[in-house]
């Protein structure tokens, strides 16, 4: 199921929210509209926490996190970290990184077996998220976009990533990351989907203008419908007539 | 996204107001009064301003006009023809023509009068050109008066026609009047077309909105059309035409086979063949509707032979569809759809454009690299969910309910959730406490090391490290004890008395102060030392008693009293003062000093002045000085 939904006007959901397998962190904003589509959605599940990071509410790309973990930049303060780790269960270790990259949404893109990051990353970093969220770390770009976390977003069953990533590039990181992968937009042909959405393995909350052949290339891709029905390339049609 | 929006075009105001907007305007905007005393120049700069304003105001508006009506070269052929069509294109062009040549009159009129304007010699005949030039200008505009009732006819008319995009994916529906068309309209889209049981009840086009596989489509219904030569068709019917021709559509044509409409299979066959040019190239699907009372099978067989050669061709699918009961509505509906994304997906694949969107239409799938599992991790709750298929019903309200329900009063409780048990989670822990900050004193295992240090003590108990004797008290040291405390009290009380006089707030007189007023006097020294008790007798040579004297005594020395010579301690006598200088004695210095005051005072005496210092100025800037017109001339000689 992929779920529309806005952050104050703002369509750009993936950088207000992180949504993992095991919880799920909402930004706090000056409504609670935002964090109820989540709570309506999850918390019967997972555990739906308000935070911030470093005082900001651009929590979806300050911090990394799957369902073994969470990483946050050395700027968070002690009580952020304090409130995460008290909400949190006590399965998910939290752990702050010194990363000159602070923002680490954007350089680190992961699921629960496999991370791709910036090819600039630290390798002390690298070591902690192998650690922390234990995942096989890949140093990879999309499309040359080093900001491997804007522009790709992935699950255990699948992965959107940049429009313009090559089918060469595609089947070469579908084999890395052991998943199905498509190029695809969110948010009305927007290319940085990390911002646009967050997923995990049976839900996915996109931003309102997203078109309903993105969420019907979502839902697919992600296998997020209740039942399976018809695959990408049946949809060929009117991809291509919606994308010319 | 409207390609052409004809609803912003601005009103357009008949001759009668637009001249009355202009003449008020140019009132209200320029400078009204003016008197036939001032400069020629200046009474003919005032007219002339009116007579620009006026001008420039009318330029302004008819420009305006101009400029928002669809230029029909431009705009695509649709619009161009439907245009054409129900306005008259040779109408529509030759007013706007026409407005664009009284513009260019105005312009040369107001030209011609602000050139005569320099041979008005008057305020009168200034004002007599400028009058003439405003109802010169007026009457140009008011020849204008049926093209500008037209024009507003006009517009009135284009912002109520649909917003049709020619570009996008779009459905025509078209056959005979009275035979479905927007019956099927209402089926399938929520445009709400009015339906009348006789023929022509749709007068123009109408869109509608339907979804299908993802994407909007676009659907037109038109005017039901008769069998006729093109010649002879109406406005109504050449909208249909209009549309069918421009537009890149696929064209559902609709027959009634129970001719119920009035008009027999045949004819309507007919109409088909005859409009058939204008379904080439496009996708078409032959609808055969009302089946709810005559399907195909039980169609008669000459009837039946009338479509047969239809029904033979395979690139046209033939329906039968009823919107009475919804049989085959969806079908028809899917079947056009699917025919005209299908045309639309060949003809975009044959273009370039293509080549960059192939990337997306491929589904990467992994090779697989290891043996590892990687399963996906939901929740066993929401797998049965999803099994079961229903949500559950919340048992906790919502945060944005409880936000709702306690609206101004609402504060997030970011606590709430903590994942502690009791109320401990409300517990207040600053993150800075004298200084520190209380992190980096945290330490995970200090219950384990506080029992291990409990143990520690208990032992240590246990072994009686604790048990102190104390030695016996002896008598010197009770004494030395009793005394410690006494001095302990003594200095207490000596302290609180301290501060108590300390407080005290009466004046303090200053040592400086004489001894009088401080009331320390002999007399009284002796008196308190005899009421002590001490013998004070034989002490008037005491040195107790050797004070100073107030007034003038014999004893004192008067070799100090007397003043001083005046001599000239600083420097040496060798050098005289200055007025003193060369003079012989105290005679000549005497008659010196006579001379220089009469001198002093010839000089002074007629001013008024005290002295040679005396430098008063009675009046700094006298009135006559400094006031009042220059005229030729230079400044100083007032």
């Amino acid at each position: 199921m992929a779920v529309r939904v806005q952050f104050e006007n703002n369509n750009e959901v993936g950088v207000f929210a992180k949504l993992t397998n095991a919880y799920c962190l909402v930004a706090i904003g000056g409504s609670e509209n935002f964090y109820s589509a989540f709570e309506a959605e999850l918390d019967e599940a997972i555990p739906v926490i308000h935070t911030s990071l470093a005082g900001c509410r651009i929590i979806g790309r300050m911090c990394v996190a799957n369902k073994n973990g969470l990483l946050v930049p050395d700027t968070t303060t002690d009580s952020e970290l304090q409130h995460i780790r008290n909400s949190l269960p006590d399965s998910v270790k939290v752990r702050r990184v010194e990363e000159r990259l602070s923002a680490l949404g954007n350089v680190i893109s992961c699921n629960d077996y496999v991370a791709l990051v910036h090819p600039d990353l630290d390798p002390q970093t690298e070591e902690i998220i192998a650690d922390t969220l234990q995942v096989e770390v890949f140093k990879q770009t999309i499309a040359s976009n080093v900001l491997v976390g804007s522009y790709s977003v992935l699950s255990n069953q699948g992965g959107l990533v940049h429009p313009k990533t090559s089918i060469q590039d595609q089947d070469e990181l579908s084999s890395l990351l052991q998943i199905p992968l498509v190029a695809g937009t969110v948010n009305r042909g927007s290319e940085v989907i990390g911002g646009g959405m967050v997923v995990n393995d049976w839900i996915s909350f996109c931003g309102m203008d997203t078109t309903s052949t993105e969420i019907s290339v979502i839902e697919n891709i992600f296998k997020l419908q209740d039942q399976a029905s018809g695959q990408v390339t049946s949809m060929r049609a009117s991809l291509i007539e919606s994308m010319s | 996204m409207v390609l052409y929006n004809f609803k912003k075009i601005v009103v357009v105001p008949p001759a009668k107001d637009l001249i009355d907007i202009v003449l008020s305007k140019t009132q209200r905007k320029t400078p009204t009064v003016v008197h036939k005393g001032y400069a020629i120049s200046r009474i003919r700069q005032f007219y002339t301003r009116k007579i620009k304003f006026a001008q420039q105001t009318l330029h302004d508006k008819l420009s305006q006009i101009i400029q928002d009506f669809p230029k029909l070269d431009d705009v695509h052929p649709f619009y161009t023809d439907l245009i054409n069509v129900l306005y008259d294109k040779d109408h529509f062009k030759l007013a706007l023509g026409q407005l664009n040549k009284a513009r260019n009159l105005i312009d040369n009129v107001a030209k011609e009068y602000v050139r005569l304007m320099k041979y008005g010699d008057s305020l009168y005949r200034c004002k007599l050109l400028k009058k003439a030039a405003l109802g010169r200008m007026v009457t140009i505009t008011k020849r204008q008066g049926a093209n500008l009732t037209y024009l507003e006819q006009v517009r009135q008319h284009l912002a109520r026609l649909p917003s049709i995009d020619p570009y996008t994916r779009t459905i025509i529906i078209c056959g005979f009047p009275n035979v479905g068309k927007s019956s099927f309209m209402n089926k399938i889209t929520r445009a709400d077309v009015d339906v009348q049981p006789y023929a022509g009840t749709t007068k123009s086009l109408f869109v509608g909105h339907t979804d299908y596989k993802y994407l909007p489509w676009q659907i037109i219904d038109t005017p039901g059309i008769l069998d006729h030569p093109l010649e002879e068709r109406n406005v109504i019917e050449m909208q249909s035409v209009t549309a069918l021709a421009h537009l890149r559509a696929a064209i559902l044509y609709f027959f009634d086979i129970s001719e119920e409409c009035g008009h027999a299979l045949e004819e309507q066959m007919r109409l088909f063949e005859s409009i058939k040019p204008l379904f080439q190239n496009k996708p078409l699907v032959v609808v055969c509707n009302k089946s709810d009372i005559v399907n195909l099978n039980n169609l008669s067989k000459e009837k039946r032979s009338v479509l047969k050669e239809l029904e033979n061709d395979e690139n046209i699918p033939v329906m039968e569809m009823s919107t009475a009961n919804n049989q085959g509505v969806m079908e028809v509906k899917e079947e056009a759809c699917e025919r005209l994304l299908s045309y639309r997906v060949d003809q975009k694949v044959k273009t370039k454009k293509i080549d960059s969107l192939l990337s997306r239409l491929h589904v990467a799938q992994p090779v697989p690299r290891d043996h590892k599992l990687r399963p996906p991790c939901i929740p066993e709750a929401v797998l049965q969910r999803k099994q079961s298929g229903e949500r559950p019903v919340r048992a906790k309200k919502l945060e944005r309910q409880i936000e709702e329900e306690e609206g101004d009063d609402y504060v997030l409780d970011l606590k709430k959730k903590y994942d502690i048990e009791g109320d401990q989670k409300y517990d207040v822990i600053p993150e800075i406490w004298e200084g520190h900050n209380i992190a980096d004193y945290i330490d995970p295992e200090i219950f384990d090391k506080l029992t291990e240090l409990e143990q520690e003590e208990e032992l240590r108990v246990a072994a009686g490290m604790y048990d102190m004797k104390l030695p016996p008290m002896t008598e010197s040291l009770k004494e030395i004890r009793e005394l410690a405390m006494q001095i302990r009290e003594k200095k207490f009380l000596l302290k609180d008395e301290a501060l108590i006089n300390k407080q005290c707030t009466k004046p303090v007189i200053p040592r400086t102060a004489p001894a009088k007023s401080r009331g320390r006097s002999v007399s009284r020294l002796k008196n308190e030392m005899e009421d002590l008790g001490v013998d004070m007798e034989d002490t008037e040579n005491a040195h107790f008693t050797k004070t100073k004297k107030r007034g003038r005594s014999e004893s004192r020395n008067t070799e100090n009293k007397r003043q001083r010579v005046d001599v000239s301690r600083a420097r040496s006598n060798s050098r005289a003062p200055r007025d003193e200088m060369g003079v012989a004695n105290d005679e000549m210095k005497f008659r010196l000093k006579n001379i220089a005051h009469k001198a002093i005072s010839k000089k002074v005496g007629p001013k008024g002045l005290k002295g040679e210092a005396d430098r008063f100025i009675g009046n700094k800037m006298p009135k006559h000085l400094f006031s009042g017109k220059r005229g030729v001339g230079k400044t100083n000689r007032r």
